[in-house]
């Protein structure tokens, strides 16, 4: 059984960006099929123990942030400093980066939902962010510091605990903006990001709140770009503009980027109450599991059933499906056959971000419904950079007695994928993102008509 | 050590406490309250206790650690204290 509920909308959205001051400028550089992907000097700087060295990076010092360095113990940071004063040091004190870009991207949100201090710190607001990554940076400096070099634990401090928990993030921006409702994150890795936006807006339906700071967030971390380096999944071979390529048939993986991603949610008759500017209405989320087992393997059967889950027998073909596409062979293959058997193979187009940022993990499904958004807004459909060629010619798996999709290769969906951004009316779009583990999200968003 | 040059270290400390207002700390005296006065948040305590560590050389005993009160006179009586051991 599901209750229908309440509507839901975006009144507000904000973030970090790789390369970009603001979002103005984030926008701008997407809609004019810019990459914002760069050489990593942290990475190369690591020679032959690293095989990828691209990634959609955001340094402290493009954020007006200064990390203070412990003055007893070694490489770690103590606490931040914004040169912009934009968080008071109580605040600073107890988030790493993430945190800091967290509640950044808060504020910014916030002020351009309009909401009043009363509406804030009410009972009925709540906040629901979270992230991939562990907080790496603060807990592998504090570890080396005790396990190798046998310092006290006290000499750590008393923020290790608060700079690396899940949930972090949403702890920040809860004890920054003082709400009263609820304050937790949901990590379903690198569906975290929608799957907290999906997660506030049932909160919203059905409810529970008024309004919510939702959204994913994933901090620069070289230790999480390790991680997947060592998987041997990182984009490699190309210059960095060319690294991401979603759908081409010469992707080989995915770059490793990092960024934020929040949106002000609201109940939908409270902001049209209020004469709010409503950036988009969330008509629906829906997610499940792939349930075969496996912990990588995108699954073609659990990405139809969260097909069938967002949209039913509605027979409805959004005006754009804003995609997952993190440029991995199998990933995009079996994502673009998923949704054709879906919504068939005309009527709509694909859109994918990450061909021009990167996949930010944990961030990824916030920022890119952030993408989403700003196309209702400028009614334009983002580009998928570098999907210059498709395959001609079946993928093994279509070759399997077992394979029950499409049956053409992925050449014959080559008018869904533009190269560059276009104008067309656009007043739905789906978002999806998955993650290890087999979990899969899904959000219908359109355009206020009212 | 006198006593002064102690507090003068404390104050020295203290300055990179971004927590704490640095207006506040052109008076501390043996009387001036960590907690109460100068507003220092509390989970800072220990920090400032690992700070003094390092600039006075000294290691604190984890029991005059925990017994430790918020004011500046404790903090120098334990410092005193520790010196005088080592």
């Amino acid at each position: 059984m599901e209750l229908q509920g309440r509507k839901v909308a975006v009144v507000g959205m904000g973030g970090v960006f790789p390369t970009c001051t603001k979002l103005d400028d984030f926008a701008d550089k997407l809609f004019s099929n810019q990459s914002l992907i760069r050489e990593w000097d942290q990475a190369k700087h690591h020679g032959k123990q690293v095989r990828s060295s691209v990634s959609g990076y955001v340094t402290e010092e493009e954020m007006h942030l200064e990390a203070i360095y412990s003055s007893h113990i070694e490489d770690y940071p103590e606490t931040y400093l914004d040169h912009l004063n934009r968080i008071p040091h109580a605040h600073l004190a107890t988030a790493d980066v993430g945190s800091i870009w967290a509640m950044l991207a808060t504020l910014d949100a916030i002020k351009m939902a309009d909401w009043q201090e009363d509406d804030i710190q009410s009972e009925l607001t709540g906040v629901v962010v979270g992230s991939g990554g562990s907080g790496t940076k603060i807990a592998r400096s504090a570890w080396r510091n005790f396990f190798e070099l046998g310092k006290k634990s006290r000499s750590i401090g008393t923020h290790t605990v608060d700079r690396s928990m899940f949930y972090r993030e949403a702890a920040n921006i809860s004890c920054l903006i003082k709400n009263k409702g609820v304050c937790e994150s949901i990590g379903s890795a690198c569906a975290t990001g929608l799957g907290n936006i999906g997660h506030a807006y049932r909160l919203i339906q059905y409810g529970i709140q008024d309004r919510a700071v939702a959204g994913g967030v994933e901090g620069t971390s070289l230790e999480s770009f390790i991680g997947f380096d060592g998987m041997q999944i990182l984009s490699r071979g190309f210059t960095p503009e060319a690294s991401s390529r979603p759908f081409d048939i010469n992707r080989n993986g995915f770059v490793c980027s990092f960024g934020a991603g929040i949106v002000c949610l609201e109940a939908y008759d409270i902001a049209k109450a209020r004469g709010a500017n409503i950036l988009g209405v969330i008509d629906r989320y829906f997610n499940n599991s792939d349930g075969d087992g496996n912990m990588f393997h995108p699954s073609y059967d659990g990405q139809k059933r969260l097909w069938k889950g967002l949209l039913g027998n509605s027979g409805m073909v959004p005006d754009v499906v804003k995609v997952h596409g993190t440029s991995t062979q199998v990933g995009d293959a079996i994502e673009l056959f998923s949704i054709a058997d879906m919504l068939g193979d005309k009527g709509y187009h694909i859109a994918a971000p990450k061909s021009q940022f990167g996949h930010m993990l944990g961030a990824s499904g916030s920022v890119e419904m952030i993408a989403a958004l700003l196309m209702l807004e400028r009614q334009t459909v983002l580009p998928c950079l570098n999907s210059v060629q498709l395959n001609t010619e079946l993928e093994y798996f279509q070759q399997a007695d077992s394979w029950e999709g499409p049956q053409t290769p992925m050449a014959h969906f080559r008018e869904l994928i533009p190269q560059e951004a276009f104008k067309k009316e656009i007043n739905t779009v789906v978002c999806l993102n998955y993650g290890f583990g087999g979990t899969n999200s899904s959000i219908l968003l359109s355009k206020d008509t009212q | 050590m006198e006593r002064q040059d102690i507090i003068d270290g404390l104050v020295e400390i203290l300055k990179t406490v971004r927590t704490v207002d640095p207006a506040k700390l052109t008076q501390v005296t043996e009387e001036t309250d960590f907690i109460a006065d100068l507003g220092t948040p509390s989970t800072e305590m220990i920090n400032i206790a690992a700070k003094i560590e390092q600039k006075f050389d000294i290691e604190f005993d984890d029991d005059d650690i925990d017994d430790l009160g918020s004011k500046v006179k404790d903090v120098v009586d334990l410092i005193v204290r520790t010196q005088e051991k080592a």
